[in-house]
C-alpha cells in the first residue's frame, strides 16, 4: 500500500470512530426505551413495548407533541417569510441598511437563551400574551429567522439575477417574477431553510420553558419535568420520537434537494 | 410610433458617474448600435431604456409616452441579455411563450404564438428541450425568440453576440439585420464589437467614459470621427506625434516624429488658425499608406509636402522593415521610421513580399491624414 493510500484509511478509520462515539448516547437513548422496568437501565434486562404503549395512552405527551408540531410550524411558517424576504431584499438592495442587517439579525443568536426567555416573558405578560402559542412561537422565530436568512443569503449568491430582471422585462409584476423567476430556481433552498428553522423549534427548550404554561408546553418541556421526578424509560421513548422525527425531516430533506438525482436513478 | 426620446440621461451610482448627460433621438424603425469599450455606459443606457435600471435625471420617451418612472414590467421594450437569461426550470416553449402567459394571453393561443417565433429562428424542433442542454447559439435564438414573441415596440440587445464564437456571431449579425428589415421595429443593439456596429448599424453611436461621443452613419461616423478617441477605436491606425511648424493659407505644415515634416492641405478656418508650436496628432490609417520597394523610389524622395501635377501632396518616408506579421489575407508589415514604429498593411499577392530588414518606402497624400488636437478634439482640415 501506498503511504497516501494508509494515511486515508487511518483518517477514515478515526473519523468513523469519533462519529460512533458520539452517536452512541442515541443508541443508549432508543435501546433504554424498550426496558421493561420502570428504570433507566442500560442495557436492559428484559425488552418490551411497555413504555410505548404507555406514552400512546398518556395525555400529557400527546398533548405536549401536538404542542410541539403547533409551535414548530408556526415558527417554521413565519421564520420561513421573514428569513427568505429578508434575504431577497438584500439582494436587492445592498445600500447601508443591508449592511448592517446581517450583524442585526446575528444578534438573538447571540443572546443567551435564558436571558432572551425572562425578558420575553416579562414583554409577553406586559402586552398580555404570555404563555400562549404565540408568544412561543414568537421567540422561536427571533432563533430560527438567522438560520434561514444565512441559509438564503448563500442560495441567492448564486442565483443568476438576470432571471429577474429578464421576467420583469417580459411583463411580470413585482410578485411574478418572484414566483416564476426566482422561487423555482431557491426552492430547495426555502426548504432546506424550512426544515432548519422546524429543527430550531422542535429542540429549543428554555425559552420554551419560561414562556410556556401547564397547556402550550411542548415535548423538551414536558421530558425536563418528567425527568426531575424521576429517571424513567418515558424520556427514552419521547427522545426516540424526537430522534426519529428529525432523521425523517433529514431524508425528506436530502430526497426533495437531490429530486433529479433520484429520478435519474429511478428512471 | 415608436420614436425613441433620451434627454440628459444621467446615471450616478454613489458617486460614481455611470452615465452622463446622454441624449439622442432614436428613429422609428431604426437600429441603432451603441458601440464603446467596457465601462463606457453603453449597457447601463440600455437598462435604463428597458426600464431595470432608474435614471438619475433626465427623461426617457417612446413614442409621446415619458416612460422614465414606468418600472420594466409596463414598458414596451423587450431586451435579449448578454447570457441569454433562460429560465432554467422551463421547456423552450415555455421560455418563449413567458411574456405572453403575463399578458394574460390564454395557454393554446400564447404556445401556438411561441411555435411561430421558434419556427422564425429554426427552433421549433427544440420547442420541448430543456433550455440548459442547448448550444450558445441555439441559446441566443430562442432569447430572441422570447423577446420578439411579446411584439415589442423596441427590442434592446445587450451584447447578445458575445459569448459566439466568430464564424457563429458573423452569421446571427446577418440574421438579426434580416429580421430586422422583415419586423420594421426599432432595435438597439449594445456592443464593444466595431465589426458587428458597422454591419449591423443604421447608425452609430460611440460611447466613451459614460458620455455618447457621436452619433452617425457608419461610413459617417469612420470618416469623421470626432475626436481621436473615436478614430482610435473604431479601426487600427498609426497615430503620429507632430508640432506645428507653420501655417499658411492653404496649407499647415507639421514637423512629425518621423523626421520629416508633414504638408496638410487645407484652406479650412479650424486649421489655418492653430499657431506654430501647437501640438497635433495625426493619424496615418494603414488603408491611406502606400509601400514601394527603396530601390524603385521616385527621385521626389526629398520634396516632401510638393503639390503634385493633380494636387495631391506626397509625404514619402524611409523606414526598416521590423516585424511581418500574416493576418490571412493581408500582411501587416511593422517599420521603424525614424526610431517611431508604424504599421502598414499589403493585401497578399498585391506586389512583392518584403522580410523583416527589409528598406521601404512609405508614401500618403496629405490630404488623406486626420489631425488632432492636444484635447483629442479633431481639426478641421
Amino acid at each position: 500500500m501506498h503511504r497516501e493510500a494508509i494515511e486515508n484509511a487511518l483518517f477514515r478509520a478515526g473519523y468513523l470512530a469519533m462519529l460512533a462515539f458520539m452517536l452512541l448516547p442515541l443508541v443508549v437513548v432508543v435501546v433504554t426505551s424498550f426496558e421493561e422496568s420502570g428504570q433507566l437501565l442500560f442495557p436492559p434486562e428484559t425488552y418490551s413495548l411497555g413504555h410505548y404503549r404507555a406514552f400512546f395512552a398518556e395525555t400529557r405527551w400527546l398533548s405536549a407533541f401536538d404542542n410541539s408540531l403547533l409551535v414548530g410550524v408556526g415558527t417554521t411558517v413565519v421564520a420561513t417569510t421573514l428569513g427568505v424576504t429578508a434575504a431577497f431584499g438584500h439582494e436587492l438592495d445592498d445600500g447601508r441598511a443591508g449592511q448592517l442587517l446581517a450583524p442585526l439579525v446575528l444578534v438573538p443568536l447571540l443572546i443567551p437563551p435564558i436571558i432572551l426567555g425572562i425578558s420575553m416573558r416579562v414583554y409577553f405578560v406586559r402586552v398580555g400574551m404570555d404563555a400562549s402559542y404565540l408568544s412561543i412561537i414568537l421567540a422561536h422565530t427571533l432563533w430560527a429567522t438567522p438560520l434561514v436568512y444565512f441559509v438564503m443569503r448563500s442560495v441567492f449568491s448564486r442565483f443568476d439575477w438576470q432571471l429577474l430582471d429578464a421576467a420583469r422585462d417580459l411583463g411580470a409584476g413585482p410578485i411574478q417574477s418572484f414566483v416564476y423567476a426566482v422561487l423555482p430556481n431557491v426552492k430547495h433552498g426555502i426548504f432546506v431553510g424550512a426544515l432548519l428553522a422546524f429543527i430550531v423549534s422542535l429542540q429549543e427548550f428554555v425559552m420554551a420553558l419560561f414562556l410556556s404554561n401547564h397547556s402550550t408546553q411542548t415535548i423538551p418541556v414536558v421530558a425536563w419535568k418528567a425527568l426531575r421526578q424521576s429517571l424513567d424509560p418515558m424520556v427514552s421513548v419521547v427522545s426516540t420520537f424526537l430522534i426519529l422525527i428529525s432523521v425523517v425531516g433529514i431524508v425528506i430533506a436530502t430526497i426533495a434537494t437531490n429530486i433529479e438525482w433520484l429520478s435519474k436513478q429511478l428512471s | 410610433m415608436s420614436e425613441i426620446t433620451l434627454s440628459g440621461l444621467e446615471k450616478r451610482y454613489g458617486d460614481e458617474l455611470a452615465v452622463e448627460d446622454v441624449s439622442v433621438t432614436i428613429d422609428d424603425g431604426e437600429l441603432l448600435c451603441l458601440l464603446g469599450p467596457s465601462g463606457s455606459g453603453k449597457s447601463t443606457t440600455l437598462r435604463m431604456l428597458a426600464g431595470l435600471e432608474t435614471p438619475t435625471d433626465g427623461d426617457i420617451r417612446i413614442g409621446d409616452e415619458d416612460v422614465t418612472d414606468r418600472p420594466a414590467y409596463e414598458r414596451t421594450t423587450a431586451t435579449v441579455f448578454q447570457d441569454w437569461a433562460l429560465f432554467p426550470n422551463k421547456t423552450v416553449l415555455e421560455n418563449v411563450a413567458f411574456g405572453l402567459k403575463m399578458q394574460g394571453v390564454g395557454k393554446e393561443d400564447r404556445h401556438d404564438r411561441a411555435r411561430e417565433m421558434l419556427e422564425r429562428v429554426r427552433m421549433a424542433e427544440y420547442a420541448d428541450d430543456d433550455p440548459m442542454n442547448l448550444s450558445g447559439g441555439q441559446k441566443q435564438r430562442v432569447a430572441l425568440a422570447r423577446s420578439l414573441a411579446v411584439n415589442p415596440d423596441v427590442l434592446l440587445l445587450d451584447e447578445p453576440l458575445s459569448n459566439l464564437d466568430k464564424r457563429l456571431s458573423e452569421d446571427m449579425q446577418i440574421e438579426l439585420r434580416e429580421i430586422h428589415a422583415e419586423l420594421e421595429e426599432t432595435f438597439v443593439h449594445v456592443t464593444h464589437d466595431q465589426d458587428e456596429a458597422f454591419t449591423l448599424a443604421d447608425r452609430i453611436g460611440i460611447m466613451a467614459d459614460g458620455t455618447l461621443v457621436q452619433v452617425g452613419e457608419p461610413n459617417e461616423v469612420y470618416q469623421n470621427p470626432k475626436n481621436r478617441f473615436i478614430e482610435g477605436f473604431l479601426g487600427d491606425t498609426n497615430f503620429v506625434e507632430g508640432t506645428v511648424e507653420r501655417t499658411t493659407p492653404d496649407t499647415v505644415r507639421v514637423e512629425t516624429e518621423l523626421g520629416r515634416t508633414v504638408g496638410l492641405p487645407t484652406a479650412a478656418a479650424d486649421a489655418t488658425a492653430l499657431e506654430a508650436g501647437d501640438a497635433v496628432t495625426l493619424s496615418l490609417r494603414p488603408e491611406v499608406l502606400s509601400v514601394e520597394p527603396v530601390s524603385a523610389a521616385s527621385d521626389d524622395a526629398e520634396s516632401s509636402g510638393a503639390v503634385r501635377a493633380d494636387g495631391s501632396t506626397t509625404n514619402a518616408v524611409v523606414g526598416t522593415i521590423e516585424n511581418v506579421l500574416y493576418r490571412g489575407s493581408t500582411v501587416r508589415y511593422s517599420v521603424v521610421v525614424n526610431g517611431t514604429t508604424v504599421f502598414v498593411e499589403r493585401t497578399v499577392g498585391d506586389g512583392s513580399a518584403f522580410d523583416a530588414g527589409d528598406e521601404i518606402r512609405i508614401d500618403w497624400d496629405g490630404a488623406d491624414l486626420l489631425a488632432f488636437r492636444d484635447d483629442g478634439s479633431r481639426v478641421d482640415l
